[in-house]
């Protein structure tokens, strides 16, 4: 999702596109040094012109781009930087591949070091693979320079002309002899720069030379996540600290703390104390905070403490309020932003031989990522230090600041491995609670929530409720379709500066992407609105897809139901409207081939998954395809869901998937796939295993004993394929999980006749559904 | 409540005789001289007093061993067992043989009063002056320990001792069992160990109103102490029936494939008595234990891989909040090969604690956990209590759909109790830790 | 109260409350961080360790239960060196990892039980450890590809098997 953030930052007014805008290293307008610091040898962009004249002092001073550099060590090893969270992405061994293959460098020596995170380092929010591909030539480049600057070295050693010599795997070859990266490092003292214009001259290798991108390398963070040695947030420990854990009021905000009654867990070894938290920045309002010597101690005291409450206006709201309030909302024209509104949707429906309106519901999904939040905070010589894993520094720093009263350059956030991202750790609420402890009792503080505090404090996908009506012609021809989608907007909640402009208004275009298809129709209109009591019941989050997860399960169910409308095959019959023509016709660099290659993931999908095939009884097979997330940048998926339906229980169960990805340039096949398969079940799970909902003001399901996510034995039979292209690369991480839940829908239909509008499926629904039938 | 009222006739008319029960202690006998006692005889008393799992009814803390204080919750109050150690005052130092031997056998004690049949003297009786001789002398050679067990907390009239000597009368046959020349020795050797200090029947038989066994229902499990002994004779619920070898590694390991882990009570039973008896004995009781079943036992048996895979396929089709409690919470330890189950991964269609027909022992393990010093001391089972009262009652039916058998009816009470009496006793060890 | 077990071949005696969770003494009194704080109700598996060579949730066992016992936590496995470490590597399993220490503690005390697991197997066994990132395919394929390595090897053995093998 954040690819789209930064993304979209060059387009849009306001100072946090601006800022976002440092993301990316700029080589072009500053030029790349090389110098000796220490024993090593570091390449990074420079930070301005000015250190090109001197490269030794600029790096001596650290005046270089911090966003990425690298370094030589003498021992050969080379360490590259990064100042990213890696949350599976594999992100620091996607910028490194992309050097060390210019650099012609033996990957087994390659090191990443993940720096902790700085003020100096500008604009911080870690973005997946579209960052790394925009930062593809820049990172080349810096490759390249160092090859450059090492073979002309090597020559000089080996007493060869440099355009004799050659680089590989670490080491200057020339005369038929060699010499390696480390030797040259120990021995020389290196130092030369590269204007920007200089940079850009700099050979790239063509894409048949290399050796690592496209290649089996392997990630460079595996080994330590896989023998325990990486660190995550929850691993940091400061000297003198004291553990925390949050007493979370009844309602996520409104809630004010009346009294509190500990006397019965004082006779607990190691309890100290529960603090009130005061928090000006209005983040965690009526939050406790016990304090005890060991996470045991605040445990068994949080449950001996009695807090007198007055709840906030939300504590009565279940979830059929906040679907009521959804349909009352979609019930009201004025209400919402028109994100979209081509061709005369009214006229289509007043005109309209037959029309067809359904209405979806999604319910609730849980982040639960297997970490649960929390910070270690402290403060040292006037400068605090926040001690955890986030993907998006630069979204909290100012609320921290707020939070402590201390201006934002004395606030840093140092960088962990985050146990699981999937969108929690964008918001980064939970470092405020863990910075007011500790500014409270002076000391450092190291607050963890358990697994149940951590899903009431959860920024959950919110529920939502979408209605879609389309209007046919004579000739069953679709002509209009509107699409009104509400939900809880967390954009609007937490970073209104990203908000879209629409066509009379601002709108979060997260909580509505997926609706601006590719299908051709004359008329459509597409409305999205902000679910008011959700935003104030809860903090809607971004969750893995965000909006595309829930607005594609309605417009992909609804596609289908036209289809078998039209008693045309569903396939086909989005084939058939997939035409590349118009503003369907896709643009360059992202979106060239429009629909058409929206339609060619499809027949492809179609050849491999044995669409059309005699089934077994009560088995069909489903397909819904959607462009991924983001218009302007594209994925092409297509999935075909083969499901057999229990008519006992109702249960259905997930034989098989199949995708068709087009998503360009595949950088790392392996990651790719990876991505693709956690993705793929993340939709399954979501549509089949997860979901919850709300009673007196918060989610029902706390744990594991009741939120059920798809595990090992619910794994069905994976084939996916990507489609061979060397289009521009976009992202990965999340595009299958728009794709499965409506699959799985619609293959539920076609195997029992019975149609599912809400997500979860739950086999009660559905047995419901076929006793509705049967009755009929 | 029709047992209360003929429990208060019975009582009454007790009363009537109360003064003829009083017994004489035996002549005092202080000439007591550790020194002679033969060590090898104090050794197999040792024996002895693990196979009469003497240590936990009579000692709470392990620096106290025999010192008493343990405590009997029963329908009629709180009883708590006596000083054991040779301790002149407090313990049973100023006894002589014949006053150890008029207890063991008769439940009277030194000073005359009668004992309560929580002390299983009604099964002692069977023991032979050899052995006791043999536990004399392990008695007398322990640790004298200075500690004075609380008083007994019965409610009246329950709290008159010679009140017991009316019980006698109607539930204590004060003869010793005699072997059955009908059988090998070995099962001779078995029935004598198991009637007399093994008390075996003491939990496994069922007991009426006034807290006997029931005779005719002898080894048909019961609930004693929280923990429910299952039942040994015919009407034993175990998909595999026992089998002498099964028994004799249970007995010796506490473990069974078929069958289970020993646990609370059987645990210590296993672990902490019978771990000094020989293999013969051990063999010698399974024999005996083992033929409690009858001849049916004989019949031709389902094999355990059929019944692993029977449970194996019902819960495939599941799919119950249970399933997938046990598919996040069990399974990873409890799987098994249907072709191999194995004792360390308790597989659980065949497992005790959820054939049986009380569901006391499953609920208390699944909240309580197994530590390595209730259990086998190789196994620890965490214990599930951050599960919610429904979670648990959901996962127990499972368990028995799993097994093809019917659901427990007072589950959720069961469960709702046993919650309660874990919460006590953690409460409890917090104050001890506290302290 | 003090309690004593070996963690990782070193004796320890660490005096904490004996309800202690494991997990904690192991992560914040002993300080071995490789052992993951998931779901504190013994349903996510993360905290998996080894306790007389079986596989054990750390969050829900009181210290005082292991009081006797060998421990062994990921980093114990990792020095020790297994096959799984390998083969996690070269299938490429870990996306975010937070997991990952519990899976492989887990397979490593089902392919003691299980040496040729069958995939229903893998999956019976291995279901109690949730991949929020749903690793799953991998998990299984590094699964099956250090058992034909174990199976190679064979005989194996060492201290932690010796003291498990009773069981």
């Amino acid at each position: 999702m954040l690819k789209y953030l930064t993304g979209r930052n060059q387009q849009g007014p306001g100072h946090t596109r601006d800022n976002a805008d440092t993301e990316l290293p700029s080589p072009g307008r500053r030029g790349f040094i090389i110098g000796m610091a220490g024993a090593g040898l570091t390449l990074a962009f420079a930070r301005s012109p000015l250190g090109l004249a001197n490269p030794a002092r600029a790096v001596a001073d650290g005046a270089f781009e911090p966003t990425v550099w690298y370094q030589i060590q003498p021992d050969g090893r080379i360490i590259v930087n990064i100042a990213k969270a890696e949350m599976g992405q594999h992100i620091g061994t996607a910028l490194a591949r992309i050097v060390a293959d210019e650099l012609e460098a033996d990957w087994d020596l390659v090191e990443l070091h993940h720096v902790d995170s700085d003020p100096k380092w500008g604009y911080m929010v870690t973005g997946g693979s579209w960052s790394v591909w925009q930062s593809f030539t820049p990172l080349s480049r810096a490759g390249a320079a160092g090859r450059q600057v090492l073979i002309e070295e090597g020559a000089k050693k080996l007493g060869v002309p440099p355009d004799q010599c050659r680089a590989r795997n670490s080491r200057v070859i020339g005369g038929g002899r060699s010499i390696s990266y480390a030797d040259l490092v120990s021995s020389g003292n290196i130092s030369r720069s590269f204007t920007d214009e200089e940079l850009k001259q700099m050979p790239i290798k063509p894409a048949s030379e290399r050796r690592i991108i496209g290649g089996q390398t392997r990630a460079l963070d595996i080994p330590g996540k896989a023998d325990g040695s990486t660190l995550y947030g929850l691993d940091a420990s400061l000297e003198g600290m004291v553990y925390g854990r949050p007493i979370i009021p009844p309602t996520r905000y409104g809630s004010a703390i009346k009294s509190i009654d500990d006397s019965a867990a004082k006779e607990i070894p190691g309890y100290r104390q529960t603090i009130t938290l005061e928090d000006p920045s209005g983040t965690v309002p009526g939050w406790g905070m016990v304090i005890a010597d060991s996470f045991h101690a605040a445990n068994l005291a949080v449950d001996r403490i009695k807090v007198d409450w007055s709840a906030g206006k939300t504590a009565g709201v279940d979830e059929q309020a906040l679907l009521d309030r959804g349909r009352e909302l979609i019930g009201t024209a004025d209400q919402g932003v028109l994100v979209l509104d081509e061709g005369d949707v009214d006229g289509a429906f007043s005109n309209a031989a037959d029309t067809l309106e359904s209405e979806y519901i999604t319910h609730g999904v849980l982040h639960f990522q297997l970490e649960p939040v929390n910070a270690v905070a402290r403060e040292k010589d006037g400068r605090w230090e926040i001690h955890t894993g986030n993907q998006w520094q630069s979204l909290i720093l100012p609320v921290l600041s707020k939070a402590l009263g201390v201006p934002e350059d004395r606030i840093v956030m140092r960088t962990y491995m985050l146990g699981g991202g999937f969108g929690r750790r964008l918001n980064g609420d939970y470092a405020v609670p863990a910075a007011l402890a500790a500014k409270a009792l002076g000391r450092p503080v190291k607050m963890v929530l358990t697994r149940e505090d951590d899903t009431l404090f959860d920024s959950i996908r919110s529920p939502s409720v979408q209605r879609v009506r389309m209007a046919f012609d004579d000739d069953g021809r679709i002509t209009a379709m509107e699409h009104h989608a509400t939900a809880g907007w967390p954009t609007q909640v937490m970073a209104p500066g990203f908000m879209a402009e629409g066509v009379n208004g601002k709108y979060d275009p997260f909580a509505i992407q997926g609706a601006l298809h590719w299908y051709s129709m004359d008329g459509h209109r597409v409305r999205a609105i902000p679910n008011d009591l959700a935003n104030d019941t809860f903090r809607p989050g971004w969750l893995r897809a965000v909006g595309s997860g829930w607005v594609n399960w309605a417009l992909e169910s609804a596609i289908d139901e036209a289809a078998h409308k039209a008693g045309e095959d569903p396939l086909e019959f989005r084939l058939q409207r997939l035409k590349a023509e118009g503003r369907n016709a896709g643009s360059a660099p992202n979106s060239v081939g429009g629909a058409a290659r929206q339609a060619n993931v499809l027949r492809r999908v179609r050849e491999i998954s044995g669409w059309g095939e005699e089934m077994p009884a009560d088995t069909a097979l489903g397909v819904a395809t959607t462009y991924g997330q983001e218009r302007n940048m594209p994925t092409w998926t297509a999935c075909v869901a083969r499901v057999r339906v229990d008519r006992e229980s109702g249960r259905p169960t997930v034989e098989k998937l199949t995708l068709v990805t087009d998503a360009g340039t595949i950088v790392h096949p392996d990651g790719a796939r990876a991505q693709v398969e956690g993705a793929a079940l993340w939709g399954m799970s979501m549509a089949l295993y997860e979901g919850t909902t709300f009673r007196d003001g918060n989610v029902v399901d706390n744990n594991l004993n009741t939120y059920t996510p798809l595990r090992m034995r619910d794994v069905p039979e994976i084939e996916m394929e990507f489609v061979d292209s060397t289009e521009t690369a976009v992202g990965l991480g999340e595009p299958a999980t728009t794709v499965v839940g409506p699959a799985i829908g619609n293959a539920i239909f076609a195997a029992v006749g019975v149609r599912m509008r809400e997500i979860p499926i739950r086999p009660e629904a559905v047995l419901a559904e076929l006793q509705k039938k049967a009755d009929a | 409540m029709a047992k209360r009222l003929s429990l208060a006739v019975c009582i009454f008319l007790f009363a009537g005789i109360a003064l003829a029960s009083w017994r004489p202690p035996p002549s005092a006998n202080d000439e007591r001289d550790q020194g002679k006692f033969d060590p090898a005889l104090v050794k197999t008393g040792e024996v002895l007093a693990g196979i009469g799992n003497c240590s936990t009814c009579h000692t709470v803390s392990a620096d106290k061993p025999y010192a008493g204080g343990v405590d009997f919750p029963t329908p009629f109050g709180t009883l708590y067992s006596t000083n054991i150690t040779p301790h002149p005052q407090q313990g049973i130092g100023s006894w002589s043989r014949e006053d150890f031997f008029r207890a063991m056998r008769e439940g009277v004690s030194a000073d005359g009063s009668h004992l309560y049949p929580a002390f299983p003297y009604t099964h002692y009786k069977n023991v032979t002056d050899e052995d006791l001789d043999a536990l004399y002398a392990y008695f007398m050679t322990r640790e004298p320990v200075d500690h004075t067990p609380p008083e007994n907390a019965l409610r009246f009239p329950f709290n008159q001792r010679f009140l017991q000597w009316g019980w006698k009368l109607m539930y204590f046959d004060p003869e010793p069992w005699q072997p059955d020349p009908a059988q090998s020795d070995q099962w001779n050797r078995g029935a004598y160990l198991a009637k007399g200090l093994g008390h075996c029947s003491a939990c496994h038989t069922p007991r009426n109103a006034m807290g006997a066994e029931e005779k005719d229902r002898a080894y048909a499990g019961a609930l004693v102490d929280n923990w429910y002994a299952p039942a040994l004779d015919a009407s034993q619920p175990v998909p595999v029936h026992w089998d002498e070898e099964a028994l004799y590694q249970y007995l010796r390991s506490g473990l069974s494939a078929n069958h289970g882990v020993a646990v609370g009570s059987m645990g210590e039973v296993v672990h902490r008595g019978l771990n000094r008896a020989a293999d013969d004995d051990i063999r010698a009781l399974a024999t005996y234990l083992v033929s409690l079943s009858g001849e049916e036992n004989s019949t031709e048996q389902v094999q355990p891989a059929e019944i692993i895979t029977a449970a194996q396929q019902r819960a495939d089709t599941d799919h119950s909040a249970g399933e997938m409690l046990y598919v996040g919470a069990c399974a990873a330890c409890h799987y098994n090969a249907a072709d191999k189950p194995m004792a360390a991964r308790a597989e659980l269609s065949l497992n005790s604690a959820v054939t049986a027909e009380d569901p006391t022992n499953l609920i208390r393990v699944v909240l309580e956990g197994i530590g390595t010093d209730s259990g086998t001391p190789v196994l620890v089972m965490p214990g599930y209590a951050a599960l919610s009262d429904s979670d648990l009652v959901a996962l127990a039916q499972f368990l028995r759909r799993r097994s093809g058998l019917p659901e427990w009816k007072n589950l959720r009470q069961r469960v709702e109790e046993l919650r309660e009496l874990h919460r006590q006793s953690q409460v409890t060890e917090a104050q001890q830790a506290g302290e | 109260m003090a309690i004593k077990f070996k963690i990782n071949r070193e004796p320890v005696t660490v005096d904490v409350p004996a309800d202690t969770p494991l997990l904690w003494v192991i992560r914040d009194d002993i300080g071995f961080t490789g052992t993951k704080f998931g779901c504190g109700i013994g349903l996510c598996g993360a905290c998996t360790v080894h306790v007389n060579g079986r596989a054990t949730r750390a969050c829900i066992t009181p210290v005082s239960s292991v009081e006797n016992t060998v421990v062994t936590t990921i980093e114990g496995l990792a020095e020790n060196g297994h096959p799984l470490l390998e083969t996690w590597v070269e299938a490429q399993t870990p996306q975010c990892g937070y997991c990952q220490p519990g899976q492989i503690m887990q397979a490593a005390a089902m392919l003691r039980d299980f040496p040729d697991p069958t995939d229903e197997q893998i999956d019976q066994v291995m279901s109690g450890n949730l991949c929020r990132c749903m690793a799953y395919i991998r998990i299984r394929e590094a699964i099956r590809m250090a058992a034909g390595r174990l199976r190679a090897a064979a005989p194996q053995g060492n201290d932690e098997d010796r003291e498990a093998s009773h069981a």
